[in-house]
């Protein structure tokens, strides 16, 4: 069939295997120097197979696409930030009215697709529903992809897979995932209407509000709940740590199911009043990184490859912030300008390409991960998710409920710690080693 | 060209497992719901396939839809498929299966004029959004080919097709002189995946023609919404079963079925449930 159209290109300078955050950066940032730039994605169309919780932070974004704020589908900057412990029917929540937004919700596959189209307008050629089995190494180097009997060369792969890592695993630089350092979360989005938000939320026009839940809600698994505003609906979900919900389950403490407890928290009378019975237009699950550097592969670069977003291990969670998105998105131009140079001194040597890795570690995206690295221990412990919101609602308990007499506060203290079966001296323990790590 | 060229015409539908239903109005909600490739004629591209990969020749995927529908062809063309038509217009729009398989028929006799003799025309079984297998049946009228329905199996010898058709209790062998039109039973065949190199050439090379009304110049009052005679007369909705909210943990598959007999038939309301969904109103 000669007679239409041109050839199928024999090779491409770089191809990228992800059209999530950080494979559409790295695409986009190439395409913009001129690469030839061949974009795989396995779903159909960009950001198909992702979920997150719904909070992006933006001026990370904004360093590779300055036009975000304008352009890019924001559904609303977070200008309220709440953290609610739970314990039975007894919330304790806390909320914060941040000065100036730093972070926007949105969904992430209307996101991926923007990214994946500022990355096709530059020039790069996106091809979704196709599945990279392999990645080709030859004398050590680097050469391409394969898919099923296909097999495409390129002067570079990027390896965007995200945080199931089949690719890396072959490779040898990943191990298989370890339960204890991954986390799964689902969610819920419910439609309640985008005044409705507003007037029960008291959020003005395109602002937002971010809201993590810990407690009973995860049912003593560390994790915890989330809520998102989107425009005209509102996420509901939960996360928990793998590996300790195993453990609970195989144990026997732990019956529910995930997606049952984020029907709990849909269904919990404090939270409920925000969105009454609106319906549920989307669900949905993912597997996400539970935070630190124990996730990084062996090698973040070899001759010809380099690894970026999930699948580098780029997440935090402090437990009172989540960052993936951004971390990604700086990864994928790190990774794209690394490219670019090792092409200006010779070629994609592993050499040139370990660059990488130092831009990497002197951004802020490895100096976070290493500030907070203690973190992952204590959001790993279940103590953190069963003692301190016991406490703490006892407390208030103790503070807010007498009838006559009010204890002082540390009378409330001593008494709620020994109704709770709380040893105080253990937990001041606890407590400093949390802030010696943090 | 060496082998046969082999048309298959395709359904850009509404994921109707995606589809929702409004309550109050009774009809589907189709909005913001994603478009996809009729799963039957999925079917249809991999028997296609499979004969062109037997015999040589070239497969043309063909649809009549608006223009997103360019993705379902990359799709086909992905699976394989040599090259792709969509035929669309305005004023196609509304169309019936009447006026429907006018405008496929009139395309195919453009790709004889215009690229070479039609062996095959090969069809899904039927439609998921509105399951009336009138379309490969009326293109073999139009065109005055033999058509031949539930083929599970085909092969092609001297000009001549033959295939087995799956019916419920026979199996039917058949032979036609070709140009035929056959529609393909339903999930008789597992179809291939898009591979990289076919799926990277759809985006590439555009291998997508695209004909409008101003190309095929059919009379308007024989398309779209003018050429359909058929008229939804009427709807009505079958009532719907309110769920008892009952969960039961079973012991043991045996168990439970006898649970699930039990709770069905004891309770009288149910009971009328069943048989009215069963076999209609009144029967209870």
């Amino acid at each position: 069939m000669g007679d239409v159209g041109r050839k199928v290109p024999e090779r491409f300078d770089v191809i990228v295997v992800g059209a999530g955050p950080a494979g559409c950066a790295a695409s986009y940032m190439l395409a913009k120097s001129g690469f030839k730039v061949l974009l795989l994605e396995r779903g159909r169309g960009p950001g198909s197979k992702e979920l997150y919780g719904g909070r992006i932070y933006a001026q990370p974004l904004r360093d590779v696409w300055p036009d975000l704020d304008k352009k890019a589908p924001i559904h609303r900057w977070v200008t309220k930030e709440r953290f609610s412990f739970t314990w039975g029917s007894r919330v304790v929540t806390l909320e914060y009215r941040v000065g100036r937004s730093v972070s926007f919700t949105t969904y992430l596959p209307e996101m991926a697709k923007w990214m994946a189209d500022r990355a096709t307008e530059a020039g790069a050629l996106l091809v979704d529903e196709v599945v990279v089995d392999d990645i080709v190494v030859r004398d050590g180097r680097v050469v391409g992809v394969r898919s099923g009997t296909d097999f495409l060369r390129a002067d570079v792969v990027i390896d965007a897979e995200g945080v199931n890592r089949i690719l890396l695993e072959k490779l040898g630089l990943a191990e298989r995932l370890d339960p204890g350092k991954v986390a799964i979360g689902a969610k819920e989005v419910l439609r309640v209407g985008e005044g409705a938000i507003n007037d029960r939320l008291g959020l003005s026009k395109k602002e937002g509000l971010a809201w993590l839940v810990a407690g009973d809600v995860t049912e003593g698994v560390p994790g915890g709940g989330f809520i998102y505003t989107m425009k005209d609906t509102i996420s509901v979900g939960i996360v928990l740590h793998v590996g300790r919900a195993v453990e609970a389950a195989e144990k026997g403490f732990l019956r529910t199911s995930i997606h049952g407890m984020v029907e709990k928290l849909r269904l919990h009378n404090y939270f409920k009043q925000i969105w009454g019975d609106a319906d549920v237009v989307e669900y949905g699950g993912h597997l996400t990184i539970e935070g630190g550097l124990g996730l990084v592969p062996k090698k973040l670069y070899m001759d010809g490859f380099l690894v970026v977003g999930d699948a580098a291990g780029l997440l935090l969670n402090t437990g009172y912030t989540i960052r993936g998105v951004d971390f990604a998105v700086t990864s994928g131009k790190l990774a794209a300008e690394t490219v670019v140079e090792a092409f200006n001194v010779g070629g994609p040597t592993e050499e040139n390409l370990s660059v990488y890795e130092s831009k990497l570690k002197s951004s802020f995206v490895w100096r976070e991960l290493v500030k907070h690295r203690g973190i992952s221990e204590i959001m790993s412990d279940p103590y953190y998710f069963t003692v301190l919101p016991a406490l703490l609602t006892s407390l208030l308990k103790k503070l807010f409920e007498a009838d006559y007499e009010e204890p002082t506060i540390m009378d409330a203290v001593f008494e709620a710690a020994s109704e709770e079966d709380i040893s105080i001296a253990k937990l001041l323990l606890k407590l400093a080693s949390v802030v010696g790590r943090v | 060209m060496a082998g046969y060229r082999v048309v298959v015409g395709i359904k850009w539908v509404p994921n109707t497992q995606a589809v929702r239903f409004d309550p109050k109005t009774g009809t589907l909600i189709r909005q913001g719901v994603p478009a996809i490739i009729n799963p039957q004629d999925l079917h249809a591209i991999e028997m296609a396939l499979r004969l062109r990969d037997a015999y040589g020749g070239e497969v043309i995927v063909i649809t009549m839809a608006p223009p997103p529908a360019v993705q379902g062809l990359e799709h086909a063309i992905g699976m394989g498929a040599d090259r792709a038509i969509l035929v669309t217009d305005r004023s196609f729009a509304g169309a019936d299966t009447l006026a429907t398989s006018y405008v496929l028929a009139r395309a195919i006799n453009k790709v004889e004029r215009e690229i070479g003799r039609v062996d095959l025309a090969v069809f899904g079984q039927e439609t998921i959004d509105s399951s009336t297998a009138h379309i490969g049946a009326q293109v073999a009228s139009w065109l005055g080919w033999p058509y031949i329905y539930y083929v599970k199996q085909a092969s092609l010898s001297n000009g001549s097709l033959r295939v087995v058709r799956q019916l419920e209790d026979v199996i039917e062998e058949y032979e036609a002189k070709l140009p035929a039109v056959i529609s393909v039973l339903a999930k008789a065949l597992r179809p291939r995946h898009v591979s990289l190199l076919n799926k990277l050439r759809a985006r590439t090379e555009r291998p997508i023609i695209t004909w409008t009304n101003k190309d095929l110049g059919l009379d308007t009052r024989c398309v779209g919404l003018k050429g359909s005679p058929t008229i939804v007369a009427k709807v009505t909705y079958l009532p719907e079963v309110p769920r008892l909210k009952k969960v039961h943990k079973a012991e043991n598959p045996r168990e439970a079925a006898r649970w699930l007999l039990k709770n069905l038939l004891s309770d009288e309301k149910t009971r009328d449930l069943i048989a009215r969904a069963l076999w209609g109103e009144g029967s209870a």
